[in-house]
């Protein structure tokens, strides 16, 4: 790992977190339900822009680190900005509130579409690259 | 308002790096398996539970959650990389659509499995027991 690709995946990892922390209390100013909307919202919306940047940037995702942008961009700011602790935590609050079909229903719902729209993102890349 | 900003940015800036740390460090399991993300997101989904247990029975402040709860595990964490990469798997082959499923399954129920019991080990010894009043 070259020292540089640290500092951009650590700018980007920071302002990920700041928008995924952001976005979360405006969506929690908004929505008062039980379904985790924002982690919800923010995973789907990542998924989406990986996939297609990703196949803009042509990387193949397994040896994409080494160039800034990928590390800035793909490793850094949407690792940041989506996160897969806090599904499991809102998953787990879920279910020790006996809601336990709804946090199964949300763990399903968050991989499917999520899969979705990585699949979406890659696709739109392909069509314009 | 800006400590949180200056927190949670701190906090995602160390996760993100541990993470790169662990894509550079852990091997990947035969057929593509990525083990570096499923390494990433069990230990960030421990300690996230880990931290909030702490913070309810308020053994950390709130700015130690926003800072590691929020931030670093945050940070460490990712969904976009489990779902691009598992759709990548799964477009691959028959052998990595099988992978793929491998890969989901196991990251849901360990991550489950490793929220809860951050959560357990957190709220123990339960604070009557502790002689905290």
């Amino acid at each position: 790992m070259k020292p540089l690709d640290v500092v951009w995946v650590g700018l980007g990892g920071g302002l990920g977190s700041v928008l995924r922390w952001w976005i979360g209390s405006i969506v929690g100013e908004r929505y008062h339900g039980e379904f985790p909307l924002g982690t919800f919202l923010i995973n789907i919306s990542g998924s989406f822009i990986i996939g297609y940047l990703s196949v803009l940037f042509g990387v193949d995702w397994h040896h994409r680190y080494g160039a800034a942008l990928n590390a800035l961009v793909l490793t850094g700011v949407l690792g940041g900005y989506t996160t897969f602790s806090s599904m499991q935590l809102d998953a787990a609050k879920l279910a020790g509130k006996t809601r336990g079909g709804l946090a199964a229903t949300y763990l399903l719902l968050s991989v499917t579409v999520g899969l979705f729209a990585a699949g979406l993102g890659a696709a739109l890349g392909r069509a314009q690259g | 308002m800006i400590k949180i900003v200056a927190l949670v940015f701190a906090g995602g800036a160390v996760g993100a790096v541990l993470r790169e740390v662990a894509m550079l460090t852990v091997p990947n399991l035969m057929h593509g398996f990525p083990l570096d993300i499923l390494v990433a997101n069990l230990l960030a989904a421990f300690m996230l539970g880990f931290v909030t247990a702490l913070h309810i029975r308020r053994t950390v402040s709130d700015a130690v959650n926003s800072l590691i709860g929020t931030g670093l595990t945050g940070g460490l964490s990712t969904f976009s990389s489990f779902a691009y990469g598992t759709t990548v798997l799964a477009t691959a082959s028959t052998q990595g659509a099988l992978v793929a499923f491998a890969y989901v399954v196991t990251s849901l129920v360990l991550g489950y499995i490793a929220v809860i019991v951050g959560m357990k080990l957190g709220a123990w010894p339960p604070l009557s027991s502790a002689g905290q009043n």
